[in-house]
């Protein structure tokens, strides 16, 4: 992919006169520092490129000139110079192209000027990426495009975010858009190690902010219709940076630390003791109360009584155990030279994330180097390639330990050691001082989230390579012949070393290593063609074919009985013996694909597109193998005709756009029929098996979306203030879903194309220059408003496919992921119990799963961003506030820490309880029983509505200031600047639970599609303070 | 030149047409569909797969719910599951229930497939084939009796068994299904079990057998009250001779299968398949394990005294632990056995008030057994409410654990008795399970009615 540095070519023409005279100066932007290679013209030919230092030097005549100085990402500028009799200097400060609509785009397989884009595309550029610190780009996206929901990743390090692009068309399939960095789709695998430890691996981490160029945002049909089968939820194109001619160098430095946003409000051991006492005794209960892990029920009055005054004795506040202050440091490096026959950036980073969570941190080193080289006047050759590591040292989180299990089973009267030895009857030691107190939770599992951290370890490696090469051949004039190869390679390496200090039966521990592969192979080749028909019209071809080819695999191993880590010493044959191997099943997955693009422009102010593609996949049988994705779109400048005059309006633009795209993210062999493999060792009384594994489905299909586009572009007062206004309506059929088939049929699912989903939408886009001068002052607005609909689903019922355990259902009439519970009404004040609505609306005590209904969804009204920035001499300031309005979220995690009282500590909420006749409680009257609730015995899951919250907030997601030190003219800095950031200083919300806005962690892609705001223990996003400091030289 | 562009685009840009087979990729480890069944082996090997899947039921799992079921099992330790079926409130988010259930319909869909498939296999004898189909019907008669027996009410609780039982699968097939009667499950148990008999084998190794098929029919015409076939089916599968009442009273052994059994469940060295019995009931595994006898099954223990060596399966106190799988790592298990054939016709003569004589000689050997020779006799006198009341209580003690106390429960108080099982009348809806979630899935399916045991 192509992105032209630089855009002007040099043309001198030294103009007529006798005395010529040197007019000098120097380009700057915005923040002062100097812009080599910007294009400098003179009375419209005489031309020449900026300095490495930025400055530039014409010979003129004597009389008035226009000077035009322009940069690509900058608005350009045209001065009036008289040149009389002696030397002028005229420097130059550009400002950024936030609102600049002659600026270009990455569109699929090439680049657009932004007024002939006919497609839905939003560019958010590097320093908006770099702008806010988050640990990996995507995060960075949030707030930035209309349309484009982004959720951030908790607070564990190397969580992923959540991305919709206008709303999710998706159910069981990846509803995620499609990521292509530098021409290649790149794997975007989630669930690589499932959500081991309550964490979904993020693919995206890899990537480093600091190497990109630009982020390109597509939206609708006409853009996404060149990705054809993989644009239906949109593509977010990654541009990485280049070289440019000179040579120029880029450092920057952050450090930082990390606490949680908010923090979780338990119990201390006396209230939750007396609460758990009054339970006791609400229930019939005599005397003092059992208590976890140290009496049971049928212990006696004396026994649970004193086990109950020794429990007083100890108080531990397990969030201040697991939660502590994390640090982060980075450090990025880079270089761009250039010359008129190559160039090259290469860059360097190091990122060490300390998660607010004791114990967790994500560390990435990456390099970068790209390089461009024309070898002659008709070739050129782009190679790319980046290398990275991230090291991700993990924890327990969530339902899977550490400030989970702060939240959950860690009772506050347990200790974290033991403060002397424990006797046993006859007076023999069972635990010294100092030995981690190991209790068992409801699952049997041992917990301790401190011995846990300190004792387990395990850690996670990603090693990460993605490489292209092109080749451009260009043999006669607007035609470019371009060949490409890809390379994505991703492996992942887990190891987890269990001591057997943390296990109750034995001694030595187990080792385990989970490795996984990624290859993914992109070759394409495009021919694109501009024919210029007369001086007013003019056709762009775009033709081409790519392949592409995944291969994932790996491996586990299984130590058993070992005293130590086996990723300390990768030796392995010491253990041989006691080692158990499993080798995952390869999978491979591969698309063909031909595809065109046809561009008319008129006029210059009347553009029509066309886009096919035709996708083979080797997911789907022959018989529905290939798709057909078209789509057509038109632009109209409205402004740019003869009649148009208008003093305040200075540029208009309508466009429209409609077309299919598809989705085939569905795993690699759904289609087949399969049954074990003879030789794999499985038996029955010694004599080999064979089963059947899933059922056949050979006319699955691509799921595929019809969507329509209207929107309208529009600039004020010479683009000071620019809005953006669009419309769309997706209507996704064949949708994929994984259905939950009758297990009589003796399967207990199957993929199907079932769903009917409807996104339609409105987005706003709003950018302004609000003070121009020495206080400039820029706004950002966007919001967008998305409605879902699943509109029909089959014969099939809201349990036939649900968000992993998260309660979240597919119903009818309701968006994709609604909560699926039974709706709670009120705490009755006589007698304390909760009541319920059911189907009918009658009020009713009996909790049934037969009178489940919709009672919300996670997907919002409306969601945005807003950004004022201000610059005042070398003083910047710039905050982005991040809103959503209308979301629910489903606390799933609230119903075991306010619900039936047990062995899982309380939130201070919880006081709030009936306790005697004429009280108006939000819980009812505390119980042990869950029967009192009139849940099934053994079943203190009290899933109802009481836990659905409004998730709105207004977030102040990143608040920067920034200074740029004023630099001698003799410094060899370019510039210099030194900004302090700021993320999630503050939200406003209503949700009474710790972070409305959340991604826990998810068991699949269609979990990840059907829940969201859905928390389960997930730990908050974090708060952090960063100090940065870059330079440019 | 314009010939040389032309030729460079066209090859770039077809380049890679037709080559459909670059689409072509089929799942490792794993063999597809129309190439899993080519042979009798193939048959075989898929047939065999359907003993493991009743391995996985039969290792403990269907046991264990079943016992919690009924009245001899006390209150679990801490499972949440476990709990849910003891205190009858299994929903279909609980997990065990949901599992069991699979299990079942995973062996029928394989047998189907097994009888649908002879067509396709070229090297397949009549007798081969006549022995696959009757092993595969055996199977699934034992699935689908299984799991109506859990699913839902006892035959006899309607008048023509006409209430709902479970789905009757006889061809696989992924179309849904609703609850076929209890009296079309039954007959078509019946008649599987009777195609079974007149066509497994006398000798199958650890597999199916027509004496296997015929201890079947002896305790599912048990279950429905056909005294006469109950006593006919038992007697055969007595005088086969093929098995003996053993000397001792362990019948879950390592590495040997008892000479009581008549179908059963094979562990190995490297392939546990008690484990559920082993993690969830063996004292000496862990000082407080999961499952504990009832108070009520204690107090019943503690009538006959000592002298019953079947009082060394439990250690009286708060929580009777259960002993009877102590110092075994795994074991092999009996499901169909000679005791339960003497017990069987025992009681069944006794309803029919016919040969009491062999009644009583069938209590007595069990009696001899676990008193030792010539106490606790039962007179040669008794009448018939005394052979069916020993018969019983011989029932519970030789079963417990074995998880079919509850049937003979269940089948009393279909047949009038005033049964209460923990305090509930036998026909509370809790005390069938709820089925899986799976099975709501598709509209129109019938489910149980949950609760109201407590």
């Amino acid at each position: 992919m192509l992105r032209p540095s630089l855009v002007a070519c040099l043309l001198l023409f030294l103009s007529h006169g006798l005395d010529a005279q040197k007019l000098t100066g120097i380009v700057v932007d915005s923040n002062g520092s100097p812009l080599p290679g910007a294009s400098m013209i003179a009375d419209g030919t005489n031309g020449q490129f900026t300095d490495a230092e930025g400055k530039y030097s014409f010979t003129l005549a004597s009389g008035t000139h226009q000077i035009v100085c322009s940069y690509i990402g900058y608005i350009a500028q045209t001065k009036s110079v008289e040149i009389g009799s002696a030397n002028l200097t005229l420097n130059f400060a550009l400002a950024d192209d936030a609102v600049l609509i002659e600026d270009v785009v990455v569109v699929g397989y090439g680049v657009q000027r932004k007024k002939e884009v006919t497609g839905s595309i939003v560019q958010v550029n590097s320093k908006q990426i770099t702008g806010v610190q988050t640990p990996s780009f995507e995060a960075a996206l949030q707030g930035q495009a209309a349309g484009v929901q982004v959720s951030q990743s908790s607070g564990v390090a190397g969580a992923p975010s959540l991305i919709r692009v206008r709303g999710v068309a998706s159910v069981s399939a990846a509803g995620d858009p499609l990521y292509v960095v530098d021409g290649i789709p790149i794997t975007q695998e989630y669930f690589l190690r499932g959500n081991s430890g309550a964490l979904n691996n993020n693919p995206l981490a890899a990537i480093n902010p600091n190497d990109i160029q630009s982020v390109e945002i597509l939206k609708d049909a006409a853009a996404t219709g060149i990705y054809g089968s993989r644009g239906a939820n949109g593509v977010i194109l990654i541009t990485t940076k280049r070289g440019k001619k000179g040579t120029s160098f880029e450092f920057s430095t952050r450090t930082g630390v990390g606490t949680p946003a908010t923090r979780p409000n338990m119990m201390d051991t006396e209230t939750y003791l007396a609460l758990r006492q009054e339970a006791w005794e609400n229930d019939g209960g005599t005397g003092y109360v059992w208590l976890p892990n140290m009496t049971t029920v049928s212990d006696n009055a004396d026994t649970r009584q004193e086990a109950y005054q020794r429990a007083l004795l100890t108080n531990t506040d397990w969030v201040n155990e697991t939660v502590g202050v994390g640090v982060k440091n980075a450090v990025n490096f880079g270089v761009r030279h250039g010359t008129e026959r190559y160039n090259f950036y290469a860059g360097v980073s190091k990122d060490n994330n300390e998660s607010y969570l004791r114990g967790n941190s994500y560390d990435r080193t990456s390099a970068r180097v790209n390089f461009d080289w024309k070898p002659t006047p008709k070739t050129k050759v782009l190679l790319s390639s980046s290398l990275s590591r991230g090291e991700n040292n993990r924890i327990d989180a969530a339902w899977s330990g550490g400030l989970g299990d702060a939240m959950a089973n860690a009772l506050p009267y347990y200790p974290v050691q033991y403060a002397e030895d424990e006797l046993d009857a006859n007076g023999n030691v069972t635990h010294e001082a100092g030995e981690y107190f190991l209790w068992f939770d409801e699952w049997g599992g041992t917990k301790n989230p401190v011995a846990v951290r300190e004792l387990k370890k395990w850690k996670t490696t990603e090693d990460r390579s993605i490489s292209n090469a092109q080749l451009i051949y260009s043999p006669i004039e607007n035609l470019n012949l371009k060949a490409s190869g890809g390379f994505d390679y991703l492996h992942l390496k887990e190891d987890v070393f269990n001591p057997g200090a943390l296990s109750i039966n034995t001694d030595l521990g187990s080792a385990s290593r989970y490795a996984n592969f990624v290859l993914n192979w992109n070759y394409s080749a495009t021919a694109d063609y501009r024919l210029e028909l007369d001086d007013k019209q003019s056709l762009s071809f775009l033709l081409g074919s790519e392949f592409q080819r995944t291969d994932n695999y790996g491996y586990g191993l299984f130590f058993g009985q070992v005293e130590g880590p086996i990723f300390e010493s990768d030796s392995l044959s010491l253990d041989a013996d006691s080692v158990n191997t499993r080798r995952n099943t390869p999978s491979q997955h591969s698309f063909l694909s031909y595809f065109g693009r046809l561009n008319y422009s008129l006029n210059d102010r009347y553009f029509f597109q066309a886009t096919a593609r035709v996708d083979g996949s080797s997911r789907f049988g022959r018989e529905s193998r290939y798709g057909f994705f078209p789509s057509i779109s038109a632009g109209w400048v409205v402004s740019d005709e003869d009649w148009f005059q208008s003093k305040t309006i200075s540029f208009l633009k309508v466009r429209s756009s409609m077309g299919l795209t598809g989705n085939a993210a569905l795993p690699d062999y759904a289609r087949f029929g399969t049954y074990s493999a003879a030789d794999n060792g499985t038996t029955y009384a010694g004599d080999s098996i064979l089963y059947p594994l899933q059922p056949e489905n050979p006319t699955l299909r691509w799921e595929t979306s019809r969507t329509v586009d209207v929107s309208v572009e529009m600039g004020l007062w010479s683009d000071r203030v620019t809005f953006e206004l669009a419309g769309y309506h997706k209507y996704s059929t064949d949708v994929l879903m994984n259905v939950s088939t009758p297990a009589s049929t003796g399967f207990t699912n199957f993929w199907d194309n079932v769903g009917t989903i409807l996104n339609r939408g409105i987005e706003l886009s709003v950018k302004s220059r609000n003070t121009i001068g020495a206080l400039q002052w820029t706004t950002d607005l966007n919001v967008a408003r998305n409605y879902n609909e699943l509109v029909n689903i089959g014969e099939y019922t809201p349990d036939a496919v649900s968000g992993g355990t998260n309660d979240s259902r597919v119903i009818v009439g309701r968006p994709v992921g609604s909560f699926y519970l039974v709706e709670h009404s009120h705490v009755d004040p006589e007698n304390g119990l909760p009541v319920y609505i059911d189907l009918n609306g009658e009020e009713t005590y009996d909790y049934n799963n037969d009178i489940r209904k919709y009672v919300g969804d996670g997907l919002p009204e409306f969601i945005g961003g807003f950004t004022n920035a201000f610059k005042y001499g070398n003083w910047d300031l710039s905050a982005l506030a991040t809103f959503s309005v209308g979301a629910k979220i489903f606390d799933s995690s609230a119903k075991r820490q306010l619900g039936v009282v047990s062995g899982w500590n309380m939130r201070t909420e919880k006081l709030d309880r009936w306790r005697q006749p004429g009280d108006d409680a939000l819980y009812p009257r505390l119980t042990l029983d869950e029967t009192t609730y009139s849940l099934p015995s053994g079943f203190p899951w009290w899933n109802t509505s009481l836990f659905i919250y409004d998730a709105s907030y207004l977030r102040l997601r990143n608040l920067t200031i920034g200074y740029n030190i004023p630099l001698d003219a003799a410094s060899t800095l370019q510039n210099c600047r030194v900004s302090i950031n700021a993320t999630n200083l503050f939200t406003i919300t209503n949700f009474p639970g710790l972070d409305p806005e959340v991604v826990r962690d998810f068991e699949n892609a269609q979990d990840r599609n059907m829940s969201p705001n859905v928390t389960y223990l997930t730990p908050p996003q974090e708060r952090s303070f960063t100090l940065s400091v870059s330079t440019n030289f | 030149m314009k010939s040389k562009i032309f030729f460079i685009v066209t090859a770039l840009l077809l380049g890679t047409v037709s080559c459909d087979h670059l689409l072509e990729f089929e799942p490792g480890d794993v063999i597809l569909a129309e190439d899993a069944i080519r042979s009798a082996d193939d048959l075989q090997r898929l047939l065999v797969s359907n003993y493991d899947v009743l391995a996985n039921l039969y290792g403990g799992r269907v046991q264990i719910v079943n016992e919690l079921r009924g009245p001899n099992f006390g209150a679990p330790d801490n499972s949440l599951d476990f709990t849910a079926v003891y205190n009858r409130e299994t929903t279909f988010f609980t997990g065990i229930n949901a599992g069991i259930y699979t299990d079942f319909y995973y062996a029928i869909y394989r047998s189907n497939v097994v009888i649908e498939n002879f067509s396709i296999v070229e090297d397949l004898a009549d007798a081969d084939r006549t022995r696959l189909e009757a092993e595969a019907r055996f199977i699934r008669a034992l699935c689908h009796w299984g799991a109506v027996k859990m699913y839902a009410k006892p035959f006899g609780y309607s008048l023509s068994n006409d209430h709902a039982g479970v789905p009757l699968r006889l061809a696989p097939s992924q179309d849904p299904l609703p609850r076929a009667t209890v009296k079309e499950v039954y007959d078509q148990v019946l008649a599987d079990l009777e195609f079974a008999a007149a066509n497994l084998p006398d000798q199958n190794g650890p597999y199916a057998t027509r004496m296997a098929a015929e201890s079947y029919l002896a305790q599912v015409h048990f279950l429905m009250s056909n005294h006469e076939q109950s006593a006919g089916y038992a007697s055969s599968v007595i005088s086969s001779d093929l098995y003996s009442l053993d000397g001792d009273l362990d019948r879950f052994e390592t590495d040997i299968i008892n000479p009581e059994t008549i179908f059963g469940i094979v562990s190995q060295p490297n392939d546990f398949r008690s484990s559920w019995f082993r993690d969830n009931l063996r004292s000496d595994n862990t000082s407080n394990p999961q499952l504990a006898f009832s108070e009520d099954f204690a107090f019943f223990m503690s009538l006959s005294g000592a002298a019953d060596g079947r009082s060394a399966w439990y250690t009286p106190g708060p929580r009777a632990l259960i002993n009877r799988f102590n110092d075994k790592e795994y074991f092999n298990i009996p499901l169909s056995h000679l005791t339960l054939m003497h017990l069987i016709r025992a009681e069944s003569l006794g309803e029919l008030n016919q040969d009491l004589s062999t009644a009583i000689a069938d209590l007595n050997a069990i009696r001899a057994r676990a008193y030792g020779t010539g106490n606790n006799e039962i007179g040669s006198d008794a009448m018939a409410a005394e052979i069916i009341a020993a018969a019983r209580e011989e029932y519970r003690k030789e079963t417990v654990c074995e998880g079919t106390w509850i049937d003979q429960l269940l089948r009393r108080g279909a047949s009038g008795e005033p049964i209460f099982i923990r305090g509930a009348p036998w026909d509370c809806p809790g005390v069938s399970l709820q089925f899986s979630n799976s099975e709501t899935t598709v509209q129109g399916f019938e489910l149980n009615e949950e609760g109201g045991c407590l």
